[in-house]
Order: C-alpha cells, then sequence, then structure tokens
C-alpha cells in the first residue's frame, strides 16, 4: 500500500491562561494514496488540529509526520513553508479567497511564490476553473460568485500545485446542503477521477458518508 | 517570487488604499521638496559665485596694511599700522614683470564734510575711489555717460555722478557741457577751517547702486583723496607714517598672483584675493548645505515615521490575508518582502513627487528673483537654482530608503505571524 501520510503519536498542547489544554492525546493516523477518509468528531475533539498538523500549519508537541515517506521533522519554518508550498492543499469553512483577486488570479496566486511564470500561471489556473466548473467566471471577483462558486474557486487553488493531498476544513460548513453535497460531489469525482488524496474534517455524517472511511475523534483521541 | 510580481503586487496593494498612501506618501514629499530646493540652491550659487569670480579675474589681489592686534586696552581705538604700504612698494611692485597693474587706494573719514562747488553753487556729495577697472566682484562698474574714466595716476581730476551734477541743476547737454571745466571740492573741517581743492571735471558717471557699496558721487585719483585727507586731518605727513589704505594688484597670471599674495604675506600684510575668498565661500556654502539639507533631513524622518505607521496599520488589517498567503505557500520571506516593497514604493512615490516639485520651485523662484531684482533696478542675470541629475537620483534613492527603512519593523512583523493565528484573525 502506497502511504501518503503517516501520523504517529501526535498529541498537542496548548497553553491556556495559567494551564494547559491537552488537544491531542496521542493519535495515530494512517492515509493511503487515493484514499478519501473524513475525521469526524464532536467540536473540541481535535478534529481541526490534526489537519493542521499534517498541513504543517502548526507543530506537534510529539509525535511525527511523515508525508510521502519523509519525516516532516522538528519543522523550522523552511521546511514547513515548502511543506506547504508543495505537498498540500487546503480548502476552508470560509473559503479565505483574496476579496481584491479574480478568480483566475486567486487560482494563480500559489503558483507565484513558487517562482511559476506568469503566463502559465494563468493558464495553469484556467484549466483548473475549468474544471471545477467555473469556465465562464475566470473575470469574477469573490463576491460576484455564489458561496457554492466561491468553494470551487478556493478547490481550484487548492490544487493548482498539483499537491499529494488535499485537506478540507468544513469545507461545506459555510454552504445551504444541496450546495454543499455539489461540493462534496465535485471533491468525490476529483478523488475517483484523478486519484486526488482527500482529508475532509466535518461534523455532518452527511459529508462524511462521501468518504471512503471515516475516523472518529473524541476527547484527543482516536475512537476504535 | 519575480521582481515583477512583487512590482506588480505591491502596486495593487497600495492602489486598494490611494488616499492613504498619497497621505503617508506627502511626508517624503515634502522632505525631498526642500532637500531638492535648498540644494539646487546650494549648487545654484555656487556655480554663480564661480562663474562671477571667474569673469572678474581672480589675479587680482587686494593688500592691506597690517595691524596691531586688538587688545582690551585699544579695542575701540583705530588700530595702529605695523606693516606700511609706501610710496617706495608701491614704486617697487609696479616696476615687476608679473604684476599688470597696480592701483594704490585712500580710504577717505566716513565723517568728511565735503560738497561740489560748481560756480559758485554747492552740493554736499561723497568722494571716493573709482572701484571700476580693478575687477570688482559682485559690482555693476558705473557707467561712463561723458567724458572720460579717471586714469591711473590721475592728478588733478574728478569724476562726478550725474546725480550729483543734477542736485546742482546741471542735466543732460549742460551737463555734458562741464567736461574740462573747472570745478572744486570744498572741505569744511570740524576745528572751523574751509579748504578747496580746484579739480578739472573730465568724466560724467552714471551710478548704479547694488548689493556691494559704498558707491560715490564723486571719484578722485589716489594723489588727490591723500591732499584732502591730509588737510581732513591736519597731517601733512599721513602717507610717510600711515602709508597708503589699499593696495590693488592685477597679477600677469594665477600663478604670479599665488607668488605675490606668498611674498606680501612673507612681509606681514594682510592680502586677500578672489581666490581665498572663493575659497571661503566655497567652504560656507558646503556648511550651508549641509544645515539646510538637515531640515529636509528631519522632515523625512517624520516622514517614515509617517509610513512606518502606515505599514503598521496595514499589517493589522491584512493580518487574515497573511495567513491566507502563508497557508498557501508563502514563506515569511516572501510576506516580508512584500510589506518591504509597499513601504519602499511609498517613499518612491513621495520621492519622485518631491523632486518634482522641487525643481518646480527652483525655476518658479529663479524666475521670481529675476523678477524681483529688476523691479528693483538691479541689472542681475544668472540662475539660483540647479537641479542636477545626480541631485534628482540621489534625492529618490534616499526617498525610496526612507520607504525601506520604515518598513523594517512593520514587514518583519507581517512575517513573524503565526499562520494559524493569523487565519482565526476577524
Amino acid at each position: 500500500m502506497d502511504i501518503v501520510v503517516r501520523a504517529v503519536g501526535l498529541t498537542r498542547r496548548y497553553k491556556m491562561g495559567a494551564g494547559f489544554v491537552d488537544a491531542l492525546r496521542g493519535v495515530d493516523l494512517t492515509i493511503a494514496r487515493e484514499e478519501f477518509v473524513a475525521l469526524v468528531g464532536p467540536s473540541g475533539s481535535g478534529k481541526s488540529t490534526v489537519l493542521n498538523l499534517i498541513g504543517g500549519l502548526d507543530r506537534p508537541t510529539s509525535g511525527q509526520v511523515w508525508i510521502n515517506g519523509t519525516e516532516l521533522g522538528g519543522s523550522d519554518e523552511r521546511t514547513l513553508t515548502r511543506h506547504r508550498r508543495q505537498h498540500v492543499g487546503f480548502v476552508f469553512q470560509s473559503f479565505n479567497l483574496l476579496p481584491r483577486l479574480t478568480a483566475e488570479e486567486n487560482v494563480a496566486l500559489p503558483l507565484m511564490f513558487s517562482g511559476v511564470p506568469e503566463k502559465e500561471r494563468r493558464a495553469q489556473a484556467r484549466a483548473l476553473l475549468e474544471r471545477v466548473g467555473l469556465g465562464p467566471r475566470l473575470a469574477h471577483r469573490p463576491t460576484q460568485l455564489s458561496s457554492g462558486e466561491q468553494q470551487r474557486v478556493a478547490i481550484a487553488r487548492a490544487l493548482v500545485g498539483q499537491p499529494a493531498l488535499l485537506l478540507a476544513d468544513e469545507p461545506t460548513g459555510n454552504l445551504d446542503t444541496a450546495i454543499g453535497a455539489e461540493i462534496m460531489s465535485l471533491l468525490r469525482e476529483l478523488n475517483q477521477e484523478e486519484g486526488l488524496t482527500l482529508l475532509v474534517v466535518t461534523h455532518d455524517p452527511e459529508v462524511a458518508a462521501f468518504a471512503d472511511r471515516t475516523v472518529r475523534l473524541r476527547d484527543g483521541q482516536v475512537e476504535l | 517570487m519575480t521582481l515583477k510580481d512583487l512590482a506588480k503586487t505591491s502596486f495593487g496593494n497600495l492602489g486598494r488604499h490611494k488616499v492613504r498612501t498619497a497621505l503617508s506618501a506627502v511626508g517624503v514629499t515634502v522632505g525631498i521638496l526642500t532637500i531638492v530646493t535648498m540644494l539646487s540652491l546650494g549648487v545654484g550659487v555656487q556655480r554663480e559665485i564661480v562663474r562671477v569670480f571667474k569673469s572678474a579675474g581672480l589675479e587680482t589681489i587686494r593688500v592691506h596694511p597690517a595691524t596691531e592686534e586688538r587688545t582690551a586696552f585699544n579695542q575701540f581705538a583705530e588700530p595702529r599700522r605695523t606693516v606700511l604700504i609706501t610710496t617706495d612698494l608701491v614704486e617697487e611692485i609696479r616696476a615687476r614683470d608679473d604684476v599688470v597693474k597696480v592701483v594704490p587706494q585712500v580710504h577717505m573719514p566716513w565723517s568728511l564734510n565735503v560738497s561740489l562747488k560748481i560756480d559758485e553753487e554747492l552740493s554736499p556729495v561723497s568722494v571716493g575711489e573709482a572701484s571700476w577697472g580693478v575687477g570688482e566682484p559682485f559690482s555693476q562698474p558705473s557707467e561712463l555717460v561723458a567724458g572720460e574714466g579717471l586714469s591711473n595716476d590721475a592728478q588733478g581730476e574728478i569724476v562726478v555722478s550725474t546725480s550729483a551734477l543734477n542736485s546742482l541743476g546741471y542735466e543732460g547737454q549742460a551737463a555734458d557741457d562741464l567736461i574740462g571745466q573747472e570745478v572744486a571740492l570744498v572741505l569744511k573741517a570740524p576745528r572751523g577751517d574751509t579748504q578747496t581743492f580746484p579739480l578739472r571735471l573730465v568724466g560724467v558717471i552714471d551710478v548704479k547702486y547694488g548689493f556691494d557699496g559704498p558707491y560715490f558721487d564723486a571719484n578722485v585719483g589716489a594723489a588727490d583723496s591723500l591732499a584732502l585727507k591730509a588737510w581732513w586731518y591736519n597731517d601733512p605727513d599721513i602717507l610717510e607714517h600711515a602709508g597708503y589704505d589699499a593696495l590693488i594688484v592685477k597679477a600677469a597670471s594665477l600663478n604670479d598672483a599665488i607668488q605675490i599674495i606668498e611674498e606680501f604675506e612673507e612681509q606681514g600684510f594682510e592680502v586677500s584675493s578672489l581666490r581665498t575668498m572663493l575659497d571661503t565661500l566655497n567652504k560656507s556654502m558646503v556648511i550651508l548645505q549641509t544645515m539646510l539639507g538637515s531640515v529636509g533631513g528631519l522632515a523625512l524622518f517624520v516622514a517614515s515615521i509617517g509610513i512606518a505607521n502606515t505599514m503598521v496599520m496595514s499589517v493589522y488589517e491584512r493580518t487574515r490575508e497573511i495567513g491566507i498567503l502563508k497557508a498557501i505557500g508563502a514563506s515569511p520571506g516572501d510576506i516580508r518582502v512584500l510589506f518591504m516593497a509597499e513601504a519602499a514604493l511609498i517613499g518612491m512615490l513621495g520621492g519622485v513627487v518631491g523632486a518634482i516639485g522641487g525643481w518646480l520651485l527652483g525655476l518658479g523662484l529663479n524666475e521670481g528673483i529675476l523678477a524681483y531684482l529688476r523691479w528693483q533696478d538691479i541689472t542681475m542675470t544668472g540662475t539660483f537654482f540647479v537641479v542636477t541629475g545626480w541631485l534628482v537620483a540621489l534625492a529618490l534613492a534616499f526617498a525610496t530608503v526612507v520607504g525601506l527603512l520604515a518598513g523594517l519593523y512593520p514587514a518583519a512583523r507581517a512575517a513573524r505571524l503565526d499562520p494559524l493565528e493569523a487565519l482565526r484573525y476577524e
């Protein structure tokens, strides 16, 4: 089995006031290539923390994360930046698009930081926006798009760096049920047709139903 | 990130807040405008001085007798002369090959009570040596309107201004007709004596008043000046024990002038030449420029605080955006460079406006000053504000550096932001 993510003994302790809060207490997680995993659990169970640790937005208090067989390491800022740039793509609940950029520019933006020439950036962005069904919406700004369309732009942006793994944190949280289902169908389709590996954090069983496998978290531990 | 991406992104970001960008840049504009105007004034005036001095001739030397040093006991008295300009010295200098012209000068006492007398009519005048013909910088030689000027060793001759003749009722042709006539200077001493000195009127001048007085209504040669002075002080031997008041020597070349200056100084005379004046002036111009430049520097310092404030605000406002950029792969270095570029750009924009403004202001002031001088009846040409290419380049570079420095702290703050916290920021 081709392993994309292997996390072993992840703990994360946050300082809070005078004391500490243990968000994670030893989480093990393995995701195979082309697998679609849903990470579910009640709020405060540590779902998002796992996602952030795998995505390199946060550092574990202890434990290790391997991506494609390479350890994410003691994790200096440079390694984490490269990891975010090359290995993962993020999709957020609140889309997090830059409001003054067009859909095309938003999708092309990550490639600017990897030094891809502008012409090529735009071509790749256009192709991806076509793929998520926004071909005619290239020049629209986020405010001119519906929320479903905005999330599609965000998905295209997450994919533009050709990441090994797509990380989605409550991707349907700001969408109504029908649109949410559309977005999940799109993700499922990308998983089936392009072999995209997916980790989706959600509290919604309807969303989890799209995944191959569901991992449940409770109080910072995986429920067996 | 390429430089092009950087420029595009920074312009885009600044373009979002045009008013804020413009307001932050105004400080830089004021600073650069001041610096460019002041430095261009420095450059212009310095050029003008050098030009005037060159045309006046750097070969001219002015020699003064050495005087006793002033102490608490004699500070209010006329200082006693220790090394004199004697007639022998004048003859000796006049005989030299490397000297073109020697003019001994006698300064009239300021209290001299003297009147011009024509046909029994009297009118008070000021009398002194002619300043023209020996190369005086900044002064307009009085224009000869009739007759001739005084020769170098004129004796018994006088040149009178049109205004002095006017006050005696001679105008136009009547004044011209006076050439060659016997007139007189009448001295009235405080001791009660009156003495008449008959002189022949050889020329009429039109005195132009400028920056560099004194201008006299009547000019007489050194010998006659001496006679007037000797009578005034009741001191027939004044030349023997006081010597001439000054000696103007025109050397054959600049090198000769330097040689002659050294010789005079060895003998203890006080020597001033345009050359030494020029050196001193150049030095004071540098000091002046530095001082004026500092005023602009202060404005720029204040401006840099303004830019820093704008950028700190901007980092706060864009915290979430910074989080997004970090999540999609921007390194701390990318973020830092983005904010530094914006700060530098504000500085540069302010600098461009300031440099253009300073240049235009200089042009305007050039015209304004000349117009004012014309209105004051002072004929003077010249450019006072000169904006050179290097001055503009320097100003722009300086403005950009000011922006960059102002951006250092805000950019470092932006780069250090934790991506997760930044993403949660509302």
